[in-house]
């Protein structure tokens, strides 16, 4: 029977593509991601410092899991696109393409190890431009 | 496309040119930009006016408005515009598999101009 069900499957797949497909090419998760990373930031610092209540540390933790969790996320979703999408043509109308993302994924690291509303600004700012490129080379 | 097709469906599909894209039918795509085998369904053909985000568009002779059943969820031409002719592959006309799934793909005419868009 399965040598049947192989002989009668198809051999083309063709993709009808949902929002966030698949891990598919669009940087819409990365941006979403890296504005959870600087919220997490904003309510981090909303915390009083030094708090000791039980219900500052739960939010506390809760939001370091957050932020921790997105910037992996952010990581992740640009570097799909940057090894899965981007053509050689792409990398010669954005030449220094490389580094651009070689330096937005360091400083999603940053982001990680730090709580520090200037880096997660930074990141925000690097992956919109991350996106834009992106949607430049759909024109 | 959903949820007129669900993944796992067998299609058959047709390549020849002939008088296609006729507005409905379901058809393989190239996207333009990624290359990604899509399928779609023609929302609206050569010389149609569509509703783009940025207002309307007369298309060209080379170029088709494809949509997305999902209209939520689809990327589709309201994301990357007009698709030229020369990308569609094969118009998907019927269902072969699963078993409880076959049959014949229906053409859906899109609303009329006016109505909803997308």
């Amino acid at each position: 029977m399965s040598r049947l069900h192989a002989w009668l499957a198809p051999k083309t797949v063709v993709h009808a593509h949902c929002d966030i497909p698949c891990g598919i090419y669009d940087p819409a998760g990365a941006v979403t991601a890296a504005r959870t990373v600087a919220r997490m930031v904003e309510l981090i610092g909303q915390i009083e410092a030094g708090s000791t209540a039980v219900a500052d540390r739960n939010k506390f933790i809760r939001c370091v899991t957050v932020k921790e969790q997105h910037a992996e996320l952010v990581k992740h979703e640009v570097q799909v696109i940057w090894s899965d999408y981007f053509k050689p043509e792409h990398l010669a109308a954005n030449p220094d393409l490389h580094t651009k993302v070689w330096n937005l994924l360091k400083l999603a690291g940053k982001n990680k190890q730090s709580v520090d509303a200037e880096a997660a600004a930074q990141l925000e700012a690097a992956v919109k431009e991350f996106s834009d490129i992106f949607w430049s080379t759909k024109k | 496309m959903r949820p007129t097709l669900e993944p796992g469906d067998w299609l058959l599909t047709d390549p020849t040119v002939g008088s296609w894209p006729r507005r409905g039918s379901i058809v393989v795509v190239r996207e333009p930009g990624s290359d990604v085998l899509a399928i779609k369904r023609v929302a609206a053909r050569p010389g149609d006016v569509v509703r783009a985000q940025d207002g309307p568009i007369r298309l060209s002779p080379t170029q088709a408005w494809l949509l997305g059943d999902d209209r939520e969820r689809s990327i589709d031409s309201r994301r990357y515009g007009p698709v030229e002719l020369d990308r569609l592959v094969a118009r998907a006309w019927f269902r072969y598999g699963p078993w409880r799934r076959i049959g014949r793909l229906a053409s859906v005419l899109p609303p009329r101009p006016g109505q909803a868009t997308g």
